[in-house]
């Protein structure tokens, strides 16, 4: 990019709005029916990139564009742009096997005219420094003159070209910001059908009898009821009553002492987060078909799952590796407007806008994540083998990970009333795609000092963690499978044996005497 | 105009026909006009009020009963907030990054003994005839209106959601009050009695002062909450099981507490008589409200249109028919905190500290905490 021509775009701001397109992004396939947290995949709204040809260093953002301006995160990511460019071939397969609409060649075009512009800013600087020292020696005056002319020249250069590099920061974070985590190489490449079958535990039970689904237990037992919650709230909203209440509580409370054996510290987190965190931990709160309710005038939202404001916790700090690897399990309600999630998927319990979770979050180094990603489906399916459960450990393809996942282990429990598997748990390895947006970093701890001073300079540089996330007990879900598959033929319902300490010792949920 | 008439006749009646059915439509839009007037207007109109209740300020509330005094310490005690951060059980800084001012996260044995008073709580409360449920924390504001709070306005106490007509709400009297709403309910299905749980969102708009530290005033909170519906003649019967059920609660806790009847100028809107309890908080060094119980007799029941039907002595004539059916009454509606968790966890807190920094756990709640009886400080 030549010089003169960065002179002449800083000098007369030219504003260009070509839309090539290829930079529109196809709507991609709905692969939500049955997903539970897919919730993760990229927005469903096109997303509009000016290009930038090769003669435009930089383009003026028009004042009408408000709208998009104000979509734009307010906040910085980390992210690794000379990795990316190093890269780009590996960052481009990744990228079509996610079936993703991030934009790579804006990315590195941008970054290049950020690199460039830069340059050209500190070429400034340094012009403009040796005429301030020049003008400090003996001068005539008309070179004192020319000097100052030349200065202020410089100086009004600089400051239009300062603007820019801002804008162009601004504007390559936000389209970086849709790059999503690269892959684990054994993740299977595909959509849905292409998820690999890690293990299977149990066989579908044998029923003697017509069964009933969950919904027809939930009226017969006296346990569910969805009729007056339509009312009060709307659809997809539920009351719990008598034993379901308390196989809730059972199944959080067993839940909590399993996990807390394997040295997971219990929480209780915000329900209400600023909407800035939800974007850091990789979800979109604004925009069409957007799973997150939004609190009218100001800019918090609900969230969707304790991963949120387990994530906030140690956001913007500085770690000691010691303090590694942090292990939690959080109870949260969890809400989500299920927009855009249509069809036979929905009923009943299956898919609601309010439940209860329990939520398993680690912050580890990045040599350990692997080793926690599998610890963490070990606890699940440890959870759901004592529970009785007949359920598959799937290895998802990358077409259905969340832009933050390097790789996610989805949980199918068999539902005998819908006489499908669906998903009861997911648990994700993140790496450091939401450490770079959250900001949560270590510092590693040293070997042995070697010179007597300990300063700055000694200190071993940080690094961002890497964070994980999966879920424990997604309580209808779980409901869901327990009702199913625990009904007798005289319609009541059996209760795992490790629930029953927690419930009062209940054995049995019998059919009420009317 | 169904009769034979001459035409000039007709002629008039046609007239006379038009002129009336004008003047109707008019009026009956005025009609109707005036009788929305007349319902917003009348809304307003707070409910009657028990004779017994004495009239007056915050100061003028009666003290029913006291139970238990003030326990001496002989060291120099720690207020929840202090106690919270040394005992690593409540978090108020990260969350005032992630969500704002008056969120928390609680840690460790705090969440074991959030549980264990949720779980205690429902069982005792069980055990006197209470149907558990737990609620849609999400409703139409319109439900919230006719419980006789107000989601829109400066200064309310309710968060809305963006983009709909629907409300967090902030307390499961809310979703309680619409299961039965606009239903006739036989008489032999009364009483209704529930404890329902749910988490409760408040804005806290205009509470300021001192009365805001720590867990006292939060946004977010658990809830155990006893809703009751009854015959009229039933309700005052229900607010004395009511307060009696708060009262065992809190002395098998081992707190100490009064327990008011609040005075006119203190009583919301629906409540026809309202008795609070207020703990004492040794760390505040003043007593704190933890729970409230109302009788709301009709006023919730006429706006969300919860009417029973009286069940009839015997029959008379043969025929069955709507006209023999005795007309539908309206019910009476009344709530109490059963467990509000915060406000429980600075008593607990703050009256059960150690000299060694330690709380000790009252005993009901540690078997519903795996035995745990004392929080002991963490080694560092």
């Amino acid at each position: 990019m030549s010089l003169h021509k960065l002179r002449l775009a800083a000098a007369v701001p030219v504003t260009i709005s070509t839309f090539s397109s290829r930079l529109f992004l196809k709507p991609f396939p709905n692969t939500l029916t049955l997903g539970l947290f897919s919730r993760r995949l990229q927005p469903r709204k096109p997303l509009l990139v000016r290009a930038f040809s090769a003669s435009a260093a930089v383009q003026d953002i028009p004042a009408t564009q408000t709208s998009e301006s104000s979509a734009r995160p307010q906040w910085k990511a980390s992210i690794d742009f000379k990795w990316i460019r190093d890269n780009k071939e590996a960052v481009e397969i990744n990228i079509k096997n996610r079936n993703s609409n991030a934009n790579l060649d804006a990315v590195l075009e941008l970054y290049e005219n950020m690199l460039n512009l830069q340059k050209e800013v500190e070429r400034l600087r340094e012009e403009r420094n040796n005429v301030a020292k020049k003008m400090k020696g003996k001068l005539e005056s008309s070179e004192r003159e020319r000097l100052v002319e030349e200065g202020k020249n410089l100086k009004e250069s600089l400051v239009t070209l300062e603007e820019d590099l801002v804008k162009l920061k601004d504007e390559l974070q936000h389209v970086a910001q849709s790059i999503p985590n690269m892959t684990h190489p054994d993740v299977p490449v595909g959509g849905e059908d292409s998820s690999a079958i890690r293990k299977e535990v149990g066989c579908p039970r044998e029923f003697n009898f017509p069964i009933k689904d969950h919904l027809q237990l939930g009226k017969d037992l006296d346990l569910i009821d969805f009729d007056s919650a339509a009312e009060v709230s709307g659809s997809k909203f539920f009351y719990l009553k008598n034993e379901a209440v308390l196989l809730e509580m059972a199944l959080l409370n067993w839940t909590l002492s399993q996990v807390m054996k394997k040295g997971y510290t219990p929480l209780t987190t915000p329900e209400i987060v600023r909407s800035s965190i939800v974007e850091k931990c990789g979800f979109q709160p604004r925009g069409d078909n957007t799973q997150v309710y939004s609190i009218d005038g100001t800019d918090q939202c609900l969230i969707g799952t304790a991963e949120i404001p387990l994530g906030g916790i140690h956001m913007d700090s500085i770690l000691l590796e010691s303090a590694l690897p942090l292990k939690y399990i959080a109870f949260s309600h969890c809400f989500r407007t299920e927009a855009g999630a249509a069809g036979a998927a929905t009923k009943g319990l299956y898919r609601v806008h309010q439940f209860s979770k329990a939520e398993m979050f680690v912050i580890c180094r990045p040599e350990d994540s692997e080793f926690f990603h599998h610890e963490l489906i070990q606890i699940e399916e440890d959870l759901f083998t004592s529970l009785g459960l007949h359920f598959k450990t799937l290895d998802m393809a990358t077409a259905d990970l969340g832009a933050p996942a390097y790789r996610k282990f989805d949980i199918e429990a068999w539902m005998p009333g819908f006489g499908r598997f669906g998903e009861i748990s997911s648990a994700s390895n993140c790496t450091d795609y939401q450490s770079r947006r959250l900001g949560i970093r270590y510092r590693p701890s040293e070997p042995l000092q070697t010179g007597p001073k300990k300063g700055k300079a000694n200190l071993p540089a940080t690094k961002f963690v890497h964070t994980l996330n999966a879920t424990a007990c997604a309580v209808p879900r779980m409901m869901v499978c327990l009702l199913e598959n625990y009904q007798q033929e005289d319609g009541s319902v059996v209760i795992p044996e490790p629930l029953r300490p927690f419930m009062g010792g209940i054995e049995l949920i019998k059919p009420k005497l009317k | 105009m169904k009769g034979k008439l001459e035409p000039s006749e007709r002629e008039r009646l046609v007239e006379e026909g038009k002129s009336l059915k004008e003047s109707l439509v008019s009026m009956e839009e005025d009609l109707v006009k005036l009788k929305d007037e007349l319902q917003h207007v009348a809304q307003s109109i707070p409910n009657m009020t028990h004779p017994d209740v004495p009239v007056g300020g915050e100061d003028s509330s009666a003290i029913r009963k006291e139970v238990g005094c003030p326990r001496e310490f002989h060291f120099q005690i720690k207020d929840h907030l202090q106690l919270g951060k040394d005992l690593d059980l409540i978090d108020f800084d990260s969350a005032a990054e992630v969500s704002g001012s008056k969120f928390f996260y609680l840690k460790n044995e705090a969440v074991l003994l959030e549980m264990a008073l949720l779980n205690w709580t429902l069982s005792q409360v069980m055990k006197k005839g209470y149907t558990p449920l737990t609620t849609p924390e999400i409703v139409r504001s319109s439900i919230v209106e006719k419980c006789g709070f107000q989601p829109r306005g400066d200064n309310t106490q309710v968060y809305s959601i963006d983009g709909t007509d629907q409300c967090l709400i902030g307390t499961a009297e809310i979703p309680l009050g619409g299961i039965h709403m606009d239903s006739i309910l036989l008489e032999s299905a009364l009483p209704l009695k529930y404890i329902a749980f749910s988490h409760c969102f408040r804005t806290e708009a205009g509470a300021a002062g001192a009365a805001t530290k720590g867990l006292y005033r939060v946004h977010q909170f658990s809830k155990a909450e006893m809703f009751v519906i009854c015959r009229p003649e039933d309700s005052e019967f229900f607010h004395h099981e009511l307060i009696q059920i708060e009262e065992d609660l809190f002395t098998s806790l081992g707190l100490h507490f009064k327990t008011l009847d609040m005075a006119t100028a203190d009583l919301g809107a629906p409540a026809y008589r309202k008795f609070d309890i207020e703990a004492w908080m040794p760390g505040f060094g003043r007593f704190g409200e933890i729970s409230s119980a109302s009788n709301c007799t009709d006023y919730q029941s006429r706006r969300l249109g919860i009417r029973y039907r009286p069940s009839e002595p015997l029959q008379t004539g043969p025929k069955k028919g709507k006209a023999n059916l005795p007309a539908t009454k309206f019910v009476h509606t009344l709530n109490a905190t059963a467990c509000a968790v915060p406000r429980m966890m600075v008593c607990l807190l703050e009256n059960n500290q150690q000299e060694d920094g330690s709380v000790v756990i009252p005993e009901p709640l540690r078997p519903f905490m795996g035995g745990i009886e004392l929080i002991k400080p963490k080694l560092k």
